[in-house]
């Protein structure tokens, strides 16, 4: 009698299943860096399961890019966040993801700090010193440039790899020196008094640097579901349009979401710079996804200087990166 | 076909084939799903994209050193934190198992953060001793102590009291016991301690990199992975596994060298 029902049970199922799967997903999830963004709000509103009635939402916080990239390529999230370095590593090596939107550009949100004591005037000062930065993410990056554009060896002091978190608690025991990484952690250190701000990312952005997160989907998800790839925008749409629109309303989510004071939370918003989503189809930004699209462009320069970096096996190819920059799922949002 | 069955016979040589024959399926079974295209190379690259990246790091180097480089700093690491849980292990052992007090002196602690797992271990350390070697150092030795602790009480409690009294009897000290019967009649069991102890620590290595490392072969691999280098990761856990095997048949020589009462039982044999 058991087996029976199990049978009927099984059968059901196999015969149901094919008929619902490609209007709707049973659960979607989306994992989303630990950083100051508009993910933060859509999250907290509950904006996505707003436009994805009857979907079990699950949300996953990740630590970085590289954490990220695992997560990708282990198929955990079906949506993510990826800073450029992380993109040009993961779509040079095949991953089948594509980029739908501009999450954010990154400003001062991310910096460099030094220790006073350390005596670092400038970037030929880190000779001998100890500098940390989570590998394989934005920063790193920039600090790699920056050392670069300086015609410093990047050899000639300890550079080691640790995660904003780790950076944060190496600072107060005195461990390091200096360390370019992202709040909230960022804030805690500077906060912490025995450290000044450096250099910013916004300031690299403006020297032809610019680091940003790029939200993505996995092939496979919006193969099946189209719609709910724009059903997500949708949300991270309005998710911007509150943040742009209601800053002190932002302030009190992005606080309690990360633990943070008002006051940081409000501090951390300035650092971020948020793109409406009527905007991100400019060239500066996503443009037509084409060779001469701003994104497009860094992910070159990104993916031909980790190449230079050996982290690496090919250099970038732009084809990848236009195949990988879908613009035609926010061109329905937004129109 | 005669002369085979009469090698096979043997159970050292049978045990050889063996253990040759599910390698070589094993490894055929990798060439295979590789170049059919079965696996995605981007998880599971094949042998030829493997030995590539080995001849590649161990000239050219990952990431500012060699291969080499990167074994000897991992290698420096696992000796130094076992040679020194060896050091605290076996007489902290020999006491534990002599003396019923010093057991329950020490017993809680050991037992109580020998389930703990490495990582979480990790954080407390690093916040204590810094990102620096010590704190890698540490974890290490944390890993390797209970097992060789343990195997030593073990071994010391496994020996025959006659022996114990006889010698008593002769008039020997405690120091005398511990050096002429303790130590010779416990020597393989806390061998065989030692050589699981060393596995401990070698498992909890990759954790030991991950923070603030910049050369290792863990941290290679961990490194690695970020950047989706699948052949590096592959290759750096075949080095790593292989240089494991090497260390043990160390072991097993030292054991076989200084301990000549055991060698009835052969070299090949487990201890």
């Amino acid at each position: 009698m058991k087996f029976n029902k199990l049978m009927i049970g099984l059968l059901s199922c196999a015969l149901t299943l094919p008929a619902f799967a490609d209007d709707k997903p049973e659960e979607v999830t989306i994992g989303y860096l630990n950083l100051v963004n508009a993910q933060l709000v859509t999250k907290s509103l509950g904006l996505v399961q707003k436009e994805m009635p009857g979907v079990k939402i699950n949300y996953i916080k990740v630590g970085g890019g590289g954490d990220m990239l695992r997560a990708i390529a282990g198929k955990q999230v079906d949506f993510g966040g990826l800073g450029n370095p992380p993109t040009a590593i993961g779509v040079t090596r095949g991953l089948p993801i594509q980029g739908i939107m501009v999450l954010n550009m990154l400003d001062y949100v991310e910096a460099m700090a030094v220790r006073p004591s350390a005596g670092i005037k400038n970037f030929r000062d880190l000779k001998g010193k100890k500098i940390a930065a989570p590998f394989g993410s934005t920063t790193h990056y920039l600090l790699l440039n920056a050392l670069n554009d300086e015609g410093i060896d990047p050899a000639s002091m300890d550079i080691i790899d640790l995660r904003p978190n780790d950076i944060a608690l190496a600072w107060s025991r005195g461990d390091i020196d200096a360390a370019w990484f992202w709040e909230p952690a960022l804030g805690k250190v500077l906060k912490g008094g025995d450290a000044h701000l450096f250099t910013t990312s916004g300031i690299y952005a403006s020297r032809g640097y610019p680091t940003w997160d790029v939200g993505v989907v996995m092939d496979s998800f919006a193969e099946k579901y189209p719609d709910y790839v724009k059903k997500f925008i949708k949300a991270e749409c309005e998710g911007i349009d509150f943040w742009l629109n209601n800053p002190a309303e932002t302030a009190k989510i992005i606080a309690e979401e990360l633990e943070l004071t008002l006051e940081d939370a409000t501090r951390m918003m300035k650092g971020t710079e948020m793109v409406p989503c009527s905007k991100q189809l400019t060239q500066q930004y996503m443009g037509d996804g084409g060779a001469e699209s701003g994104f497009v462009k860094t992910l070159m320069s990104t993916g031909n200087f980790l190449y230079e970096q050996k982290r690496l096996p090919k250099a970038a190819e732009v084809d990848l990166f236009t195949d990988f920059m879908r613009t035609d799922y926010l061109e329905e949002v937004v129109k | 076909m005669k002369s085979l069955k009469i090698y096979l016979k043997d159970d050292k040589n049978k045990k050889l084939v063996i253990s040759s024959l599910s390698v070589l399926t094993m490894f055929l079974a990798w060439v295979f799903v590789t170049e059919t295209g079965l696996a995605n190379p981007l998880f599971l690259p094949g042998p030829k994209a493997i030995w590539l990246s080995f001849l590649e790091c161990l000239h050219e180097g990952y990431q500012g050193s060699t291969l080499v480089e990167h074994v000897a700093t991992s290698l420096y690491r696992i000796l130094a934190a076992f040679l020194l849980a060896c050091l605290v292990g076996v007489p902290l052992g020999i006491f534990m198992g002599i003396s019923k007090t010093i057991n329950a002196m020490f017993n809680p602690f050991i037992e109580f953060y020998r389930p703990l797992p490495p990582l979480g271990l990790y954080t407390l350390l690093v916040m204590w001793l810094g990102i620096g070697e010590a704190s890698k150092l540490a974890l290490l030795f944390l890993a390797g102590l209970p097992g060789i602790i343990i195997a030593t009480i073990q071994a010391v409690r496994d020996i025959n009291p006659t022996l114990v009294l006889a010698t008593r009897s002769l008039g020997a000290k405690k120091m005398d016991l511990i050096r002429e019967v303790y130590l010779p009649g416990a020597g393989p069991t806390i061998l065989t301690g030692m050589r699981i102890s060393l596995g401990f620590v070698y498992t909890v290595l990759v954790a030991a990199e991950i923070v603030a490392a910049s050369a290792g072969i863990g941290w290679m691999i961990w490194d690695a992975a970020k950047f989706l280098l699948s052949d590096v990761v592959i290759m750096g856990l075949i080095v790593l596994g292989l240089t494991g095997i090497a260390l043990d048949f160390t072991m097993r020589l030292i054991g076989y060298l200084i301990m000549p009462w055991t060698r009835a039982a052969g070299l090949n044999s487990k201890v």
